[in-house]
């Protein structure tokens, strides 16, 4: 088993330097994790169960506190900011969760309009660009509808366009397919790299299907017992 | 455009039970404050007038005596009144122990003067019995002060238990809206993590909290605060239509104080909860990153 080497060529949009994470007294879920991505780059985690894949994307959309080393987003070192700013550095973060986190009692519009609310927009600057997305994702006729009115497949495509809404800098995603059928993965990975290509954006997905990451040639992190490791044979772009 | 959705869900079940509590603690803060105003207004009242009455006793004299005893008292200087009290005053002021039937016959009755003294330069018992000790007579000088200064004591005592009692009131409300806010936050975790992660700021999840709480304590307040003066009302009203007789029942006479009192509660209630839920909901994000 290789130790991945991170590449120390250019400004990286997210680099953490020796984290490790430990859930109070057990056993470091997370061990000297160096990893740097460069702004744009479109990057898959993968990872048996329990390797430590969602407790690594905690870290990177700030749920979590690395119990050793420092984490930098945009340039910034996180464990060095204020609430505020850390607030404003989620703002630039979009995040998919597995299990979607939509408010129930919000309609599909409503969810993806959220980011946009809290950073204190009204609805008059935001309505069209809303509904564009939740059409671009094949929800234009949905705006309406509330969360346990849609399928697994729509609730998931509403998280999408939820965090996709402000343009992020980082998307995240953690399993965005363990609840769809192939054909909706494969859609929504277009999706992502779409987004990558058009926006720009940094993306790092968590997902353990192979035939995806396969499909996909993107740089691959794995992670095995907390530990990232090389995985040299698909290691693409 | 239609208004957006509150980003709290509409209150719920706990919020009822909650309303209900804030709304009887605000209930019980109110009577106790109104009752012990009313109390202590009517006591203050009582003590005022008879700190301004003495009454004196005469022995050893009959009723031409007390006639001339009473003109002696008149005379000195800080006495406004002094009469001998008649037969008629004096089974009046008996009746609370002979009953309606009057006094029987053959019960001796001492000789009392009732004086009231002024009110700007009362004189004092020591002077009367002097003046009437110096003219033959041989009397018994009580200043009704004496009494009064105990209920002075006593009402002290009311006060500070009303504040007390109306102190413990307040802060078993905050200390409940505060255990409300942390369960509604617990509940609500899925929306405040949500929030969180799409960048709000503390301030702002604290701000839809604070504006739950605040008009949920301004309406049970409200409830609470109605509530007491129904209630007052009616036991005052009860109590003089039986024809009681006590000076000490307290005075409900919705003067400025009580308005102030009913129309701070809700305000204070929506304020006490606004800050409780304030203080929770920060203190639970600032345990989080």
């Amino acid at each position: 088993m290789n130790r991945f080497r991170p590449d120390f060529s250019d400004d990286p949009a997210v680099e953490l330097n020796g984290v490790s994470l430990r859930y109070d007294t057990a056993d470091d879920v997370l061990s000297d994790i160096n990893i740097r991505l460069k702004p744009g780059s479109f990057t898959f985690l993968t990872g048996a169960s329990g390797a430590g894949k969602s407790s690594l994307l905690k870290l990177l959309y700030l749920a979590l506190a690395p119990t050793a080393g420092d984490i930098r987003l945009f340039g910034q070192r996180t464990g060095m900011l204020k609430r505020k700013q850390l607030s404003a550095i989620r703002r630039r973060i979009g995040v998919v969760f597995q299990d979607f986190r939509l408010l129930e009692h919000l309609t599909a519009f409503e969810n993806v309009a959220l980011p946009l609310r809290v950073a204190g927009q009204k609805e008059a600057a935001y309505r069209t660009e809303v509904v564009d997305l939740l059409r671009w994702v094949g929800l234009g006729e949905r705006l309406n509808a509330r969360p346990p009115q849609l399928s697994g497949g729509e609730q998931q495509r509403v998280a999408i366009a939820r965090a996709l809404i402000n343009k992020p800098d980082l998307l995240i995603a953690d399993e965005p397919t363990g609840n769809v059928d192939p054909d909706m993965a494969r859609r929504i990975f277009r999706l992502f790299q779409e987004l990558n290509r058009r926006l720009d954006t940094t993306i790092i997905i968590a997902t353990h299907d192979m035939h995806i990451i396969r499909e996909f040639e993107s740089p691959v992190l794995r992670l095995q017992h907390g530990i990232l490791v090389e995985d040299v044979e698909f290691q693409g772009a | 455009m239609s208004k957006p959705t509150p980003l709290l869900p509409e209150s719920d079940a706990r919020e009822a039970a909650l309303f209900f509590v804030v709304a009887a603690l605000c209930f019980l803060a109110v009577l106790a404050a109104l009752t012990a105003r009313g109390t202590y207004t009517a006591a203050k009242a009582w003590s005022a007038q008879v700190e301004g009455q003495m009454t004196v006793r005469l022995m050893d004299t009959d009723r031409r005596g007390a006639d001339e005893a009473a003109a002696i008292v008149r005379g000195l200087y800080g006495v406004e009144s002094a009469s001998v009290l008649s037969q008629a005053e004096m089974e009046a002021l008996l009746a609370p122990s002979f009953g309606p039937g009057g006094i029987p016959e053959g019960v001796p009755l001492p000789l009392l003067i009732a004086v009231e003294t002024m009110a700007s330069a009362p004189a004092d018992a020591e002077t009367v019995s002097s003046a009437l000790k110096a003219a033959g007579f041989n009397a018994v000088t009580e200043a009704h002060a004496t009494y009064a200064a105990e209920a002075r004591r006593a009402l002290g005592t009311l006060r500070v238990a009303a504040i007390g009692v109306v102190v413990l009131l307040t802060a078993t409300a905050i200390a409940v809206i505060a255990f409300a806010t942390h369960a509604a936050l617990l509940a609500r975790k899925d929306i405040v993590d949500v929030l969180h992660l799409a960048g709000a700021e503390d301030s702002f999840i604290a701000h839809l909290f604070e504006r739950r709480f605040w008009i949920l304590g301004l309406k049970a307040g409200a409830a609470g605060s109605v509530s007491a003066l129904a209630v007052t009302a009616m036991i005052v009203f009860s109590a003089r239509s039986a024809g009681s007789q006590s000076q000490l029942l307290p005075q409900l006479s919705l003067d400025f104080w009580d308005l102030l009192i009913l129309a701070i509660t809700p305000v204070a209630a929506g304020l006490a909860a606004r800050w409780a839920a304030r203080g929770t909901v920060t203190h639970s994000l600032r345990a989080t990153l």
